[in-house]
């Protein structure tokens, strides 16, 4: 039996590129791979959001009204919903001068039950150091 | 030459619109671009904004990213549509670049 923790690192902003919104698809689609795996194996997957990739937390995106094209935070909400640890750098936020009132918190309408950890980097450090593999985006 | 330009990125990592000299400026915001509008980097505004020109930002890339114009930080930034944007290259400018 073991474990594989996988850890999503996001640093830039989204849309004009998929590559922040594919750390969280990858991320949620880990969490379907358990046919491929030995009995008792698990994949764990952990999400961070640093530098400007914290932008990408903006609450109230319209992105389906405007371009009919699945929210960032839609992906966030459901990446809650599978219950992924999902970390938000408290002092990137700040930089950009945001605080947890401006970001995704969590998922209460999809009935998840975890919740956006707004963290000093210190403790994203500590994750990732506790990662199997780390993936950049 | 009156040139307006499309600004894409957050982070700029080249100085292209320094060496550009038009007699008349514009400055237009679009996709990752909006955050020089609504951001700012440990409390000041971006320094996209300095240029002698006429700065536009569009509506439906601030709204895609949680935004809306009342978040936009410097008065001088106008909220535009795309309907306006083709006004803008039609009628104010002479060329236009996407940097």
């Amino acid at each position: 039996m073991a474990t594989t923790k996988l850890g999503f690192i996001v640093q830039r902003p989204g849309y004009k590129s998929e590559n922040p919104k594919l750390a969280l698809t990858h991320a949620i689609a880990s969490q379907s791979v358990e046919i491929y795996l030995n009995e008792g194996d698990l994949v764990t997957a952990d999400i961070a959001f640093i530098g400007e990739g914290v932008l990408n937390c903006k609450k109230d995106q319209k992105a389906m009204e405007t371009y009919d094209l699945s929210s960032t935070e839609s992906h966030i909400k459901m990446a809650l919903l599978l219950d992924l640890n999902v970390l938000v750098c408290r002092e990137d936020l700040e930089r950009y001068g945001m605080t947890e009132n401006d970001i995704v918190i969590d998922a209460e309408e999809f009935g998840a039950d975890m919740t956006v950890k707004v963290v000093p980097y210190a403790e994203i450090t500590k994750m990732m150091e506790e990662m199997n593999h780390l993936l950049f985006f | 030459m009156k040139l307006v330009a499309f600004v894409s990125d957050y982070r700029m990592t080249v100085d292209t619109l320094d060496r550009l000299k038009p007699e008349k400026l514009g400055i237009i915001l679009v996709q990752n671009g909006v955050y020089h509008a609504t951001v700012k980097d440990k409390g000041n505004p971006s320094p996209l904004l300095d240029y002698s020109a006429d700065y536009y930002v569009l509506k439906d890339d601030l709204e895609t990213r949680g935004y809306t114009a009342s978040d936009v930080v410097n008065s001088k930034v106008k909220v535009i549509s795309f309907g306006d944007i083709v006004d803008l290259m039609f009628n104010d400018y002479d060329k236009s670049a996407w940097i």
